[in-house]
């Protein structure tokens, strides 16, 4: 069975996500979120008011890796941050060494 | 339909503790976690070790996953008798079905009815998925349209779960970046009593390209030049996304020196760079004429490689 074209859309500055999609996709509560704007786990952009924040890709890959430490190991989400900075920081680097052939 | 043995699966005795499941579970996760891992087969582990602990390390689902257990044997025939399920009800965490779809079919026949029937007064919006889509980086540059295989779980007309595995042609916009994520509506998980359908999130990978390397939307070339060329400057072909193109060598170029060309890398607002590294490549010294003409060199050429050094040539 054949489908249809599907047209996209992609998340970037042009379209971006809201507290209610960030949550949504996760499968998570609109108040985790917030605590995960709290500990800097995410960024909102935008308006102060929760409700105008904006999101981006990076934010709802960052969330949901944040929620599978949560669930996985039951760390706290400040320990969460620490642990998501340290992977990224991890990935960056493995990026260069491949970039110089190492 | 195999029977899984979950038990197994975590490495715990059958009369394992809450505890003691918890502490197999987070273990293996550890040990099998994809962005941790170094196991060549960590992800099809890490789904395993994960549907295992989502029926035990639930105290309803794993009670309702040993009466059904005894007495079959892993890796034996299995179907669930009709209604075995009725005395339950599955609490479920928040979350908790958000990798049904990364599930075995013997999950879902097991749990993803329960699931169903718990939301099915309700109107309820299906739930967002989560996939990745491997292009082309010619994908990202031009726009594409490829199919993506996503398996997801169907109810026929008795309310059964049955795995279907469905393909969607998808459309790649030229400009995407490595990373980026698009978004499907409606390509999610189907709703419960009228409620929309969830979506479907791609996450975008390159496959490696044996020319370009991609850093955001900017992409690295790395230019092999003969010595006189980078150290007296010259001009040459080097490939681009667009066509081959004629580049200035500056004189006196070191080796992995960066040459910028504007607008040549991915396509968007700003469109990306293309940087060509320059990497000096030393002719053999193969023949007597090769090497004759590296003695001449270092006869004519008054060059101390470790002046900075303090050591003495």
């Amino acid at each position: 069975m054949k489908a249809a074209i599907t047209t996209v859309t992609v998340i970037d500055r042009d379209a971006e996500l809201t507290l209610g999609d960030l949550a949504r996709a996760c499968g998570a509560e609109t108040a985790w979120v917030v605590e995960l704007v709290e500990v800097g786990i995410v960024q909102a952009r935008r308006g102060r008011q929760p409700a105008d924040w904006a999101f981006q890709g990076d934010d709802l890959r960052r969330a949901r890796q944040a929620r599978r430490l949560q669930r996985d190991f039951g760390v706290e989400l400040d320990a969460a941050a620490l642990m998501l900075d340290l992977m990224e920081e991890v990935r960056r680097l493995k990026a260069r060494l491949g970039a110089l052939g190492g | 339909m195999e029977f899984k043995d979950y038990y197994q699966a975590l490495g715990v005795d059958r009369t394992a503790s809450e505890d003691e499941i918890r502490r197999a579970y987070r273990k293996l996760a550890r040990k099998y976690h994809p962005d941790v891992s170094k196991e060549a087969d960590a992800e099809a582990r890490m789904r395993e070790v994960n549907e295992a602990y989502a029926v035990l390390g639930d105290k309803e689902k794993r009670e309702a996953y040993d009466n059904i257990g005894a007495g079959v044997s892993p890796g034996q025939g299995f179907a669930p008798p009709p209604g075995w399920d009725q005395g339950f009800e599955f609490a479920g965490r928040p979350g908790g079905f958000e990798e049904d779809a990364e599930f075995s079919d013997f999950f879902s026949a097991l749990f993803g009815a329960a699931a169903r029937r718990r939301g099915g007064a309700a109107r309820m919006r299906g739930e967002d998925h989560h996939a990745a889509i491997q292009i082309d980086l010619e994908d990202a540059l031009r726009g594409a349209t490829r199919d993506i295989s996503l398996r997801g779980i169907q109810y026929d007309a008795q309310g059964r779960p049955e795995v279907r595995e469905r393909t969607l042609s998808v459309r790649i916009p030229a400009g995407v970046r490595e990373g980026q994520l698009i978004r499907l509506a409606g390509q999610g998980m189907a709703g419960a009593g009228g409620g929309e359908a969830g979506d479907l999130y791609l996450e975008i990978r390159f496959r490696p390209h044996p020319l370009y390397r991609a850093e955001g939307r900017d992409l690295y070339l790395t230019l092999p030049v003969a010595p006189w060329e980078a150290v007296l400057g010259d001009t040459v072909q080097a490939p681009t996304p667009g066509g081959q193109v004629e580049v200035t060598i500056p004189p006196g170029s070191r080796n992995g020196r960066k040459l910028r060309l504007k607008g040549r890398g991915i396509p968007g607002n700003p469109p990306g760079d293309l940087y060509l590294v320059l990497d000096i490549a030393w002719p053999p010294a193969d023949s007597d004429r090769a090497r004759e003409a590296y003695k001449n060199l270092a006869r004519e050429m008054p060059f101390d490689p470790r002046r900075n050094l303090g050591a003495q040539a």
